[in-house]
């Protein structure tokens, strides 16, 4: 024997550096983690999250199949690597080609690689090469939309260029041309369960059979043909005695229940929880209702199972296909709707996010040997385990949906796909998940066709072995896997300082795998056992005191320890004498065993420098792959941990951080606990959730709200949404160049404007009859409406008075009054204008009012308070572009911590511009239908803070967001605009940026977001985007915290990369602005990926 | 809330110090006797194979068990218990490092378990 060559800490070692502090809370800034990403060596399997298609797994040796299979055997039709018993069947011309292929093919197959799919032989037939540069059918590319062979959702009119040639799903018809008319049955297998499973190696024969060609077949190849260096050829297999297939424990799965020989295990789901932003106290209940579910299942053997499943971009790309009615018609030569679509699907899987799976198995009957022997028996008559004992088991069972379906986990039973679907992940362990069969089916596995898919994967161990291989026979995937077991602890709080012990390795940019084994012990078996320990303690130190020798003070410590546990399992609830005793794990899998080291590495060092656990490598590595599969034995004995229910409630592998909806444009990705991507569609909280639609983003200047806001307009603009963005400085407008875009939008420069653009009275929309019901209640609402608006109209125009007079004359309190009273005079209508009201105070009898009249028109004098008086042009914002863009450009914005009073004029001016673009940004919504969807962005809003009218704005907007589908964006750089318009109930949607100047503002943005205040999470806000100090590369990405409707938080990285040029069009830095009035820089900025 | 494991009070190290009245110079672990008086008779039993005869006082098979012993209990601690150490022995026996060449294991196969959608 050695000593262990793992990269662990030895077992007897603290896990930690003593005096190394556990950083908390809940983000603890590591650039190292973020790192990873970029880190090539660490960068996860793109094939990983493939899921659109089963589709063979390296298009490009394929191709290389292709050109090697051509020169062979040019005239041959089917190329040479047919590989049929059929084949001899058949004399004449094929005879010779076939004997010909017989010897110059790679292989035939070993019986025992044919596995049990009926019929294989058949199914050995591979697809024909040429396939793969065959365009698509044009039935096929006139059908409207139409789904792209790699699993992408494609929509209509996509240029071809576009399209990755990749091969094609097993249902599209082979040409006949390829077919061999003769050359046995069709690939199509006859139905059944194993008909897929048969189908797939159809697919893949040609790659599998090389990979697993055994070595005696090899010496026979070289004779005729060099050996091909792209082979994937293990190193020397060793033919054991042994059969080279051993059926798994289960025998049966029946509903949520499966079967061994001797025990019958319940599965359960376990939806995620959210555990990020929430109140200690709510993350407290949930771990303390989760310890009592734990401790509900005293006296059973669980079986926690965490795996992944790579997420799902094809299926969310039709639901946001789906749910755009009309996309921006594609403009030619720019990426369309579809390409558009195609990006964002790429993007996410090159990202590779993985979605977590839990589920739960309590192993809670023994099989009476009669029980086993029926079963048995009753197999070879096809029928499996007896009816009368599931019957009985079926009634037993319920008690565990009462325990587990409560507050705390609130698992589920799982269906029998789910399990197929576990058995898979667990013997396939760390390896790509099979996909679904076609994307133009439905897709789906049949019964029993993930299991038959359990064949493929073979394993490969070494002695004294760090990693166990795994290789799928069928996909020529191999995957090297450590499994660690969780060694010693040290003691953690878990909502206070620490993450769940057992969430935390989601941080890592790879999926990883969970299994845990632990028996709960009830009272009395923990308190025995514990008893028994105790006596054990005791009778050393009384040996000591025998043998005259002074005893270990530890023994007295631990003595005291088990004293105190002791007495509080025998006076305590059942939670606290509850006790878990068991085995946990977690599988970290790489392409090549270095990466998996170097992966498993990395692991054990965050697990031991933050939570203090020391993760440990032990050997037999393949018998601990063995027990993640459900139903498996124990590996060993080794590292058994015994923990209070609290700790292993505490572990909570099911915690995830989501947020947004799943049927929006991808903005990014959770940067959290784990990574999810983000996609938000501003019109789900009034379509779905009957909610308003106002989003309010808070940040610093260079928060990256403005970039936010550009990204989330040019998103909707693609999806055919009206967008209107009122950018006061002006950058966003660049928006209106890209190419896509610039054929549908417009620019609107309010500095440049024709008179009256800004004119007050006709901003506010007079409400229309057929907005509301018929019948008296309409007639009713409509006319409060109507009065509404009008009262809405004299407030704002008193507020727009009030701004365009000098601050000295505005705070006398006759002023005021004058104003109302000349307004009041005015008739309330969209044709009254702002001279209505200079003459009507003009013609007053009063010194105070004429002397306000001459202001106003001296005001009225300055080229920009031109925008104010008159009528407002015909047709100035008519609905038809996709994207219009408002800006002020020139305009200064007066810094609002300085008195009124020292504002220049053309600043003063500038506050009721601001006032009456955002309502004017707004006004243009009002006009088409009510239901067809809208966005407004507003930025700068904090310069409606203070007046009446801009309050009432923002309610109106938060109000009418759900009438007339609207999204209104809100930008603003304090959240107390927000909080002291009072309008946070409305807000549907928050973005907090980086505010790290003002502790104060800080917790006022917690407030927004409904996160608690004074909880730690202020410095969160403050670590938001921050730069890598050592770093002279501009921070190539903006974080933000976000509330969705449904009320989840999350730490959200924000990562439009995917739109091309997107990025370019949007930096408003000052070196970006003056490249693009130019060219606009060709480098990207250095977007994380 | 602060969460700690029971595992400090099972990794307490208890031993042998020796017969009553006599403590032995050295102080072992009572699972290093166990194993000890395992490994004792098959030693013998192995010797037996090849003399065909039984000695009195087994010195040589005593010291080999002593030395096994030492040799297993270097790899155990409170987390290994040396059931897993010598069954890591054995069936990895062959090399004392990672070797070049890999061997098959069998392959898991899940493909004979009956499904049923609903349990009865």
């Amino acid at each position: 024997m050695s000593p262990s060559p793992t990269p662990g800490s030895p077992a007897g070692r603290p896990a930690a550096p003593r005096g190394h502090r556990a950083r908390s809370f809940d983000y603890p800034q590591s650039g190292e983690l973020d790192d990873a990403t970029l880190d090539p060596a660490l960068a996860t399997t793109p094939g990983h999250g493939s899921v659109g298609v089963f589709q063979a797994p390296r298009p490009a040796s394929r191709r290389a199949a292709t050109a090697e299979s051509a020169p062979v055997s040019p005239s041959t039709r089917d190329g040479a690597d047919i590989d049929s018993p059929f084949l001899d069947l058949f004399g004449g011309a094929y005879a010779r080609s076939a004997s010909a292929n017989r010897t110059n093919g790679p292989t035939r197959a070993l019986p025992q690689q044919a596995g049990p799919a009926g019929p294989a032989p058949p199914a050995r037939r591979p697809a024909p090469p040429a396939v793969p540069a065959q365009p698509v059918p044009a039935s096929a590319a006139s059908a409207g939309r139409r789904v792209d062979d790699a699993g992408t959702v494609v929509g209509p009119g996509a240029p071809p260029s576009f399209r990755v040639p990749s091969p094609p799903p097993a249902p599209t018809p082979v040409p006949a041309s390829d077919r061999r008319p003769d050359a046995g049955p069709p690939a199509k297998a006859p139905d059944g369960t194993g008909a897929r499973a048969a189908g797939i190696p159809a697919r893949t024969a040609e790659p599998a059979a090389r990979a697993a060609t055994p070595p005696r077949q090899r010496s026979v190849d070289r004779r005729d043909r060099p050996v091909k260096p792209t082979r994937v050829r293990p190193p020397k297999i060793k033919f054991g005695d042994r059969d080279p297939a051993v059926e798994l424990a289960i025998t049966e799965i029946a509903g949520h229940l499966t079967f061994t020989p001797n025990t019958v295990t319940a599965w359960y789901w376990l939806p995620e929880v959210r555990w990020a932003f929430r109140p200690d106290a709510e993350r407290e209940a949930l771990l303390s209702a989760i310890s009592e579910q734990y401790a509900g299942l005293a006296g059973f053997r669980l079986h926690l199972r965490r795996t992944t499943r790579p997420f799902p971009a094809d299926e969310w790309a039709r639901t946001i296909d789906a749910n755009t009615a009309a996309p921006l018609p594609d403009v030619p030569g720019t990426t369309g709707w579809a390409d558009h679509l195609v990006a964002a699907q790429r993007h996410l899987l090159s990202v590779n996010h993985a979605e977590g799976q839990t589920y739960l198995g309590v192993t809670f009957a023994r099989r009476s040997l009669g029980d086993s022997l029926t079963e048995r028996v009753l197999r070879t008559f096809g029928r499996g385990v007896a009816e009368g004992e599931r019957r009985k088991l079926g009634r037993t069972v319920e008690q565990f949906d009462e325990v587990l379906g409560a507050f705390g986990m609130r698992g589920r039973r799982v269906t029998a796909q789910e399990l197929e679907w576990l058995l898979y992940r667990s013997v396939a362990l760390c390896m790509a998940p099979p996909g679904a069969l076609s994307p133009i089916t439905d897709g789906r596995w049949e019964r029993g066709d993930l299991l038959a898919l359990t064949e493929q994967v073979e394993r490969y161990r070494t002695p004294y072995g760090s990693t166990v291989k795994l290789v799928n026979r069928m996909t020529g995937e191999e995957r090297h896997v450590a499994v660690l077991a969780v060694g010693r602890m040290e003691p953690l709080e878990i909502p206070e300082r620490h993450e769940p012990w057992l969430h935390f390795h989601e941080r890592l940019p790879w999926p990883m795998e969970l299994s845990t084994r632990v028996d709960i012990l009830g009272s009395g078996d923990s308190f025995r056992n514990l008893e028994h320990r105790l006596r054990m303690i005791r009778s050393q130190q009384l040996d000591y005191a025998e043998h005259g020798i002074d005893a270990p003070p530890e023994l007295e410590r631990l003595a005291k320890r088990a004293l105190v546990i002791g007495d509080e399992m025998t006076t305590g609830l059942p939670v606290d004498s509850a006790r878990a005793h068991g085995w946990h794990r977690i599988a970290v899998g790489g392409r090549t065993r270095e990466e998996c080291l170097e992966r498993a590495r990395r692991l054990i060092q965050l697990y031991s420098r933050e939570l203090r656990i020391s993760l440990q490598h032990p050997k037999n590595q393949d018998w601990l792959a063995r027990e993640f599969i459900p139903g498996e034995p124990i590996a060993n004995t080794g590292y058994v941990r015994r923990m209070p229910v609290p700790l292993l409630a505490a572990a909570l592998p099911q915690a995830a951080s989501t947020v947004g909806d799943r049927r929006g444009d991808l903005i990014g990705r959770t940067a959290g606990t784990c990574r999810r991507p983000v996609f938000l569609d501003l019109h789900f909280p009034m379509e779905v959730r009957e909610r308003s639609g106002l989003a309010v983003f808070v940040a610093e200047p260079g928060g990256g709200k403005s970039t936010l806001l550009g990204a989330l307009g040019y998103l909707a603009a693609r999806r055919g949404v009206q967008v209107t963005l009122l950018d006061p400085s002006g950058p966003l407008a660049r928006l209106c160049a890209m190419p896509e875009l610039r054929p549908y939008s417009r620019v609107l420069n309010l500095t440049g404007s024709e008179h009256g653009t800004l004119a007050p009275y006709s901003l506010i929309p007079t409400p229309l009859r057929s907005e509301f019901v018929a019948g008296a209640a309409g007639d009713r609402e409509f006319e409060i409406a109507v009065s509404n608006a009008r009262a809405e109209r004299r407030m704002l125009v008193q507020d727009i008075c009030m701004m365009l007079v000098p601050p000295q004359v505005a705070r006398e309190a006759s002023t005021a009054t004058l104003f109302r009273h000349a307004v009041r005079q005015v008739p309330a209508e969209e044709t009254s204008t702002l001279d209505d009201v200079v003459s009507c105070l003009g013609q007053l009898d009063d010194d105070a009012g004429r002397e306000l009249a001459n202001l106003l028109l001296d005001t009225a004098e300055m080229p920009l308070a031109m925008l104010f008086f008159g009528r407002p042009p015909d047709g100035l914002l008519g609905p038809d572009a996709a994207l219009t863009v408002i800006t002020m450009a020139g305009l200064r914005l007066p810094d609002l911590k300085i008195e009124r009073e020292y504002w220049s004029a053309e600043e003063s001016l500038a506050l009721p511009m601001l006032h009456t673009a955002h309502r004017l940004a707004v006004r243009r919504c009002y006009g088409g239908s009510m239901s067809s969807r809208k966005l407004v962005g507003l930025d700068e809003a904090h310069f409606m803070e203070g007046w009446r009218s801009g309050r009432s704005f923002l309610v109106r907007l938060a109000r009418d967001s759900r009438k007339w589908n609207l999204a209104a964006l809100v930008a603003s750089q304090n959240p107390r605009d927000i909080l002291g318009l009072d309008v946070q109930n409305l807000v549907s949607t928050v973005f907090v940026g980086r505010i790290a100047e003002d502790e104060e503002i800080a917790s006022e943005a917690l407030r927004l977001l409904r996160v608690p205040v004074d909880d730690g999470y202020e410095a969160t806000l403050a670590t938001l985007s921050t730069a890598d100090a050592t770093s002279a590369n501009r921070l190539g990405f903006r974080e933000f915290v976000m509330r969705d409707v449904d009320g989840r938080v999350q730490k959200v990285r924000v990562d439009v990369s995917y739109v091309d040029g997107l990025l370019d069009h949007l930096d408003t830095t000052p070196a970006a602005v003056a490249a693009a009035a130019g060219v606009l820089p060709t480098v990207l900025p250095d977007m994380e990926a | 809330m602060r969460l700690r494991t029971d595992d400090d009070i099972y990794r307490a190290r208890l031993v042998y110090l020796g017969p009553p009245g006599y403590t032995l110079p050295v102080h072992l672990p009572y699972a290093q006797y166990g194993l000890f008086i395992l490994l004792v008779p098959l030693y013998m039993f192995i010797h037996w194979l090849f003399t065909l005869q039984v000695e009195f006082f087994p010195a040589w098979e005593i010291a080999l068990a002593i030395v096994t012993t030492s040799f297993v209990f270097r790899y155990v601690d409170p987390d290994r218990p040396a059931r897993m150490v010598i069954r890591t022995a054995l069936t990895d026996w062959r090399r004392t490092r990672e070797p070049a060449a890999e061997q098959r294991d069998p392959r898991l196969v899940g493909s004979g378990i009956r499904i049923r959608e609903e349990l009865a």
